[in-house]
């Protein structure tokens, strides 16, 4: 198991060595000092602030000092350059919370819901439940994430309890503690949940379905098997495999999946503070905070892997 | 044996009915934004100008509507300080002939004419409505507002008879039809003119992305070896990246270029990461198609390789591409909408993320008409190519999760 | 025609099982499916008995309507998408299958009647240790408690010659061999005792060698624990070895049922003489003269002919055979035929 783990690791280094010289070449196309000082900048304050970030240095000076700092998770000494005296390490600490606490729950509970319901689809396979939960997923897809995000904060934030002067949910904006979390929280958990069902719940019919049809189904049943033991025990540990690959590769997407929720509901969380140092052409923090995510997104994959050869037997050996 | 194969899924595909239906839903928008950019070439400031006009007052909702009265006395007030302001100036009679709201416009008459007969009746009888608070159900107020727009609203038209009173074109009429936005510009004209956009984009990103990624796929999967390691690290490294973050990367290395302000930097933030997804399958395919025997044969024959990569191979992954390009087509309309909200997307030009967009503060004022309109326009083009996928997927390769 | 090479167990012949009652009686079976053309007929009319202890061999080309012919008979088909016709009947132990509860059929499964598959390779859940699937089987249908029904798993994968019977209860199905895996299916379908074995095709997709030890192991349990096996092949030579009656399906209908001996020796179905006369006969080859094959194809069920199904391959048709189609009849002691002009019997040899 060690070795299997460390192969995935050792294969993984060449695709996070790319990703940092992908990202580093992509973020110099426009020299980001010039971006910070605008057109024509006086020479010797391009100079100081070329020398002040070490951008002056060679490239791969430069991509070393990253790497290394992705490496020791040692931001401290990264300074921001739009939020004064700001380091990412700080900003990274701050951030990473309020992401969390909307992503992790909102894929939790898709997850849940869009297993339960191909689950439901799957079992009445062709008939009218499940040919109009698809009907609706598809719908559900073609909508864009926008307008739910506009009409979920219309009506749950804006519309509701108006009457009677309450507010159930905040119209954005963000307040540590957990007594806060269902106000500020809650609503783009459930947009998150809702523009995710669709899609995931036909992933996993088709999963279901796939299974269903396989061989092993048949045997089971011809042993006396009841339809739910075969749904529940035989059919959803091989689906698991599928699953379970889908959830781990939606993993790293917690920490910045959720950027247009965050933006839109201003809640401070690392996507939207990725999102405003992009906007404000903040250089070291764009390319930091990418770098982060990248590897994160790696380790998942690895973790995939390894989660992969628990529950399938036949990973394990090869 | 592969040929026939595609055979019995056309056919296949062309007896399911949704996707016949899906098809022609598709070749109608087509043949929409093909006009729109065929009008744009061939009208004087082209189409686009056309999208920026001001048709009358904000948020008009659309024809069917029934307008509340405060709405209406709004609309009407539009008009008449329009009209007052133009009379305000040096020579009202030039400012009258440019009063334009669309092809609307104000009788041609001699400015003391309308003085008399539009601007002062209508002071009369808004002076008289001030005194009103209540609109709603005030018998009264409601009958002077009948006179109100009977005195404005009536004499603003395309062509007026002898009294003045207005014909409204058949071009203004369509451009009110779904109403207008937050500056009164009509919405169905600016969703018309996005499909073009859409469309464009779709095409443009979703051909690009398939192209890059067969040829990257195929030719990873035929030659194996050193292509196909150098591929799968290019696009795991590529795919480690969330698009939207990839997008975001892309859009603002761009910024500040000389392609600002173009639909490039879309288009090249939105090919750099689709074309994973077909390279991915694409490769996976042509590994199993490298097996089969006619392949092998033509190899044994001395085909080249090259061609039996271009001859044989490829082809039979055409389903493959038709499957891809219409999940990106999906994918790049989706992400343009995102993208726009962002700020990092079309410029310049209305599409249906900057409707999307723009309506956001409307909705707050119970204003649905413009993210109603740019959604259904999206809805059913998007509808209409999952089905197609869906349904390309059974007729060519049923075993599909 | 001379199959003696092939009669090796048909010798046995004079001794058959199969008097008394049968433990299973297939009347008038009609299978339907749904499909995006219509409805089909997949199996049309088919009766027959099984009785204790024999071993009933189905056969006939693939699309003949043999695997659904068993699959109705345990009710594997999915049920929205096919449905037996009015009047179809499987009589086990007084009951009929075709009517009876889901509840009612799950006890049947895999505790009265039993069935093994072609598909060694996928049918066993790739999750799930030998030993858990085994025990499941045990699970529904016994009272045994955990510890006796790992015993009683143990104890049958020892009855199906399973080398490291005890290690290989926890192992995966990926782990064994093909042949392996077999066994493990037959020890999964024996393990209660039941009266009937269904086998489709067991030994299709193994190898020669192995095919002939899964074969013996499944005479010889036949004999221990006095189970009636229907065994449906497409392969005479299997039919050859084990079986004491059988059943010959041609595009959803039985054409030809006879004793084993009877049927190799004296074939009155034109289509069981051909399918005789397309097998390859060992030790007496004969030099550049090709190997008898049945020409044309079995026609679609969609397209059926109003007349004999096998008109259109058949050497002896006339006008009558497209024109009717013919009724099963008796053709002598515990023989059926479907021909309007049944081959001859020859001379008592």
């Amino acid at each position: 198991m060690w070795t299997f783990i460390l192969r995935r690791l050792l294969y993984n280094v060449p695709v996070y060595l790319g990703i940092l010289a992908l990202l580093m070449g992509a973020l110099r196309v426009n020299d980001p000092i010039s971006g910070k000082l605008g057109k024509n900048p006086d020479p010797s304050d391009y100079l100081a602030l070329e020398q002040r970030y070490g951008l002056d240095q060679p490239f791969a000076v430069q991509y070393v000092k990253l790497l290394g700092d992705v490496v020791t998770l040692d931001f401290t000494d990264v300074e921001s350059w739009t939020n004064d005296g700001l380091f990412v390490g700080e900003m990274l600490a701050e951030s990473i919370v309020p992401s969390l606490a909307i992503t992790v729950p909102a894929l939790c509970l898709t997850s849940v819901l869009a297993i339960s319901i191909a689950i439901i689809s799957a079992f009445f396979r062709g008939r009218p439940v499940d040919k109009t939960l698809m009907v609706l997923a598809v719908v559900g897809m073609s909508v864009s994430f926008l307008v739910y995000v506009i009409f979920g904060q219309y009506w749950f934030a804006y519309l509701l309890g108006r009457g009677s002067g309450l507010s159930y949910f905040a119209i954005g904006g963000y307040e540590s503690g957990l007594a806060n979390w269902p106000y500020y929280c809650l609503l783009p958990v459930l947009i998150s949940t809702f523009v995710a069902m669709g899609y995931d719940t036909r992933f996993y019919r088709a999963v279901m379905v796939e299974e269903s049809g396989r061989d092993y189904i048949t045997t089971a049943k011809a042993k006396g098997a009841t339809k739910t033991k075969i749904m529940f025990v035989h059919m959803l540990k091989n689906a698991m495999i599928p699953i379970i690959t889908r959830i781990m590769t939606t993993l790293p997407f917690l920490v910045m999946g959720s950027l247009l929720l965050e933006v839109y509901f201003n809640i401070p969380g690392m996507g939207r503070v990725l999102y405003k140092a992009i906007q404000e052409q903040d250089f070291p923090v764009v390319q930091t905070f990418v770098a982060i995510f990248a590897a994160l997104f790696i380790l998942s994959n690895i973790l995939t892997d390894v989660l992969y050869a628990l529950v399938d037997p036949r990973v394990r050996l090869s | 044996m592969a040929k026939f194969m595609q055979q019995r899924g056309v056919k296949k595909l062309l007896k399911d009915r949704l996707a016949v239906v899906s098809m022609w839903v598709i070749g109608a928008y087509l043949l929409v934004a093909l006009g729109v950019l065929v009008g744009n070439l061939f009208t004087e400031g082209g189409l686009k100008s056309e999208t920026e006009l001001r048709i009358g007052p904000d948020n008009v909702p659309g024809a069917w509507a029934t307008q509340s009265a405060e709405a209406r006395l709004r609309d009407a007030t539009f008009y008449l300080d329009s009209i007052k302001k133009a009379s305000r100036g040096s020579d009202p009679a030039a400012a009258y002939a440019a009063l334009e709201w669309g092809s609307d416009r104000l009788p041609a008459w001699k400015p003391d004419r309308i003085e008399s007969e539009i601007i002062e009746p209508a002071d009369e009888i808004s002076t008289a409505l001030a005194d009103h608070r209540e609109l709603e159900g005030n018998v009264e107020a409601l009958a002077l507002l009948d006179r109100l727009e009977q005195v404005v609203r009536a004499r603003i038209g395309a062509s007026h008879d002898e009294s003045g009173n207005a014909q409204r074109s058949a071009g203004q009429s369509f451009r009110m039809l779904l109403g207008t936005d937050r500056q009164g510009r009509s919405i169905l004209v600016r969703a018309i003119y996005s499909t073009k956009v859409a469309v464009q984009i779709g095409v443009v990103s979703a051909l690009i992305s398939v192209l890059i990624g067969t040829i990257l796929g195929a030719a990873a999967g035929y030659f194996g070896g050193v292509v196909d390691v150098i591929v799968v690290w290019l696009y795991s490294t590529f795919s480690s990246i969330p698009w939207i973050v990839l997008l975001m990367v892309l859009a603002s290395a761009f910024r500040g270029g000389d392609w600002d302000g173009t639909l490039i930097p879309v288009y090249a933030a939105f090919c750099l990461s689709f074309w994973i997804s077909p390279c991915r399958v694409v490769r996976g395919e042509v590994m199993k198609l490298k097996e089969l025997e006619y392949v092998q044969a033509a190899s044994a024959i001395g085909f080249g390789r090259a061609r039996i990569l271009f001859k044989h191979v490829i082809p039979n992954t055409a389903h493959l591409m038709f499957i891809n390009f219409s999940l990106l087509f999906i994918g790049a309309i989706k992400a343009e909408v995102i993208l726009s909200f962002l700020g990092l997307g079309v410029k310049n030009e209305p599409s249906w993320g900057v409707m999307i967009n723009h309506a956001k503060a409307e909705v707050l004022n119970g204003f649905f008409w413009q993210i109603g309109t740019a959604t259904v326009f999206m809805v059913i083009l998007v509808l209409a190519f999952n089905t197609l996928s869906d349904a390309l997927q059974d007729a060519f390769d049923p075993k599909h999760v | 025609m001379n199959s003696s090479h092939l009669t090796t167990r048909a010798a046995r012949e004079g001794s058959a099982p199969g008097s008394g009652k049968p433990v299973l009686e297939v009347e008038h079976l009609s299978t339907c499916f749904k499909t995006d053309q219509g409805v089909v007929t997949a199996i049309d009319d088919v009766s027959f008995e099984l009785y204790a202890g024999e071993t009933l061999g189905i056969v006939g080309e693939s699309g003949s309507g043999k695997t659904v012919t068993s699959k109705s008979i345990m009710r594997l088909l999915s049920e929205h998408l096919s449905f037996q016709k009015e009047g179809s009947v499987v009589r086990f132990e007084g009951k009929n299958l075709v009517t009876a509860t889901e509840d009612e059929m799950r006890n049947v499964r895999g505790a009265r009647i039993a069935m093994i598959f072609q598909e060694p390779m996928t049918s066993l859940n790739p999750v799930f240790t030998i030993g858990w699937q085994l025990d499941e089987a045990l699970k529904y249908h016994t009272k045994l408690n955990r510890a006796e029904r790992k015993q009683r798993a143990i104890e049958m994968l020892e009855l199906v010659e399973m080398p490291n019977a005890k290690r290989r209860f926890d192992e995966y199905p990926h782990q064994l061999s093909g042949g392996m895996r077999q066994r493990v299916m037959i020890a999964m379908a024996l393990c209660c005792e039941p009266d009937i074995l269904i086998a489709d095709e067991p030994t299709t997709a193994l190898d020669v060698t192995i095919q002939a030890q899964i074969l013996r192991l499944m005479d010889e349990l036949k004999s221990k624990l006095n189970t009636a096996i229907m065994l449906i092949t497409h392969d005479l030579g299997v039919v050859a070895q084990t079986c004491d009656r059988v059943l010959v399906m041609y595009a959803g209908r039985v054409v030809e049922s006879a004793p084993i001996a009877q049927l190799f020796d004296a074939p009155r179905h034109p289509y069981t003489k051909a399918l005789l006369s397309s097998i390859p006969k060992s030790g007496r080859r004969e030099h550049g003269k090709r190997l008898p094959t049945i020409e044309g194809l079995v026609p679609s069920l969609f397209h059926l002919p109003p007349g004999c199904r096998f008109a259109a391959r058949c050497a002896y048709r006339d006008a009558h055979c497209d024109a009717v189609e013919p009724e099963l009849t008796d053709a002598g002691p515990r023989r059926e035929v479907r021909c309007h002009y049944p081959l001859e019997a020859p001379e008592a040899n």
